[in-house]
């Protein structure tokens, strides 16, 4: 994936060559769907909102101003896209509260398996306030780059790791059993 | 402490960096072209008429504004004359009275709704031929 290639499709657009977004469908189909699907654990969901990112995409590619990498603006307009329709069809959300713990971390299989612990934790992020999640859910698709998931959010940095470090700490009081089975292991 | 807050950070970040990836249906580049041709052939929305609107609007929130305040200062007067001529006097008969005085102005309010509906009607048409 080249910068250059996304410049080159958008400027071919903007002077009427519609078939030249198909390049940039093809290019951030993948990257746009796995996002939609990291808010919503719902892949005939993730697919629409992604749709509905492109056509957004193709609306506003005039507003692109090229100091930005193309792609930077294109997950800034998704994560906005994304976070706004959650808001209007919310996820059905456990809470925290209701988060299964394992009944005994001692047990000799570990309690709960680490799949299930992996959930449970996948779950608890879901779970979190939305500005906690949001900025969780952008530091780990951005392969954990603060900077970048600072810019989808449209956030200072400074904000988006005061969110992840609170964010962590809900998750470490209400999941405290789980996180603690490595360490016993370890011990 | 900071080692067991570090080891669950780590956690966190193992746990949550590994999310499976989904690849996108092999339809979906197609839909999102189709979707796409599909606004791009659509004709432009027609822009609200705000220039054509204003004069009406400006006419009927002026008419409103002007028919509360006439309401009110009814109402006010009414009070006043009915609180010197009889202090003890109930507010069934207050509300009476003001509904005699509607009725009897209802001719003038009624040539007057005739009159706003006729304009609004003519303004509308205007606007739906497009003739300015």
């Amino acid at each position: 994936m080249s910068p250059n290639d996304d410049q080159a499709d958008v400027e071919r657009v903007l002077a009427g060559d519609i078939s030249a977004f198909e390049g940039i469908v093809r290019r951030w189909q993948g990257p746009l769907i796995n996002l939609a699907y990291r808010f919503c654990h719902d892949r005939g969901r993730a697919e629409e909102m992604a749709q509905e990112a492109f056509l957004r995409a193709y609306r506003g590619l005039g507003q692109w101003r090229k100091d930005a990498v193309f792609s930077t603006w294109l997950f800034a307009l998704a994560t906005n896209l994304y976070r706004s329709e959650l808001r209007r069809i919310p996820l059905r959300i456990v809470s925290l509260d209701d988060i299964a713990e394992p009944a005994d971390t001692h047990a000799s299989d570990g309690g709960l398996e680490e799949q299930d612990r992996n959930l449970a934790v996948r779950r608890a992020v879901g779970a979190l306030p939305a500005k906690y999640r949001e900025a969780m859910i952008l530091f780990y698709f951005h392969d954990m780059d603060v900077t970048n998931a600072a810019r989808s959010l449209g956030l200072p940095e400074g904000t988006v790791k005061a969110r992840l470090f609170r964010g962590r700490e809900i998750l470490r009081s209400k999941l405290p059993q789980m996180l603690a089975v490595p360490r016993l292991k370890e011990a | 402490m900071r080692r067991l807050i570090r080891h669950d950070e780590d956690e966190i970040n193992r746990i949550l960096s590994r999310e499976d990836e989904i690849l996108p249906s092999s339809g979906f580049a197609v839909s999102v072209m189709d979707a796409v041709r599909r606004e791009a052939a659509a004709p432009p929305p027609i822009p609200f008429p705000w220039k054509r609107a204003l004069p009406g609007l400006v006419v009927g929130g002026l008419t409103l504004i002007l028919g509360l305040v006439t309401g009110v200062m009814a109402i006010v007067q009414l009070g006043r004359a009915s609180t010197t001529a009889q202090l003890s006097i109930s507010l069934t008969s207050v509300l009476t009275t003001v509904f005699q005085r509607t009725m009897e102005s209802a001719a003038s309010w009624t040539v007057l709704a005739l009159l706003v509906t006729f304009v609004s009607v003519k303004l509308s048409m205007r606007l739906a031929s497009g003739r300015g």
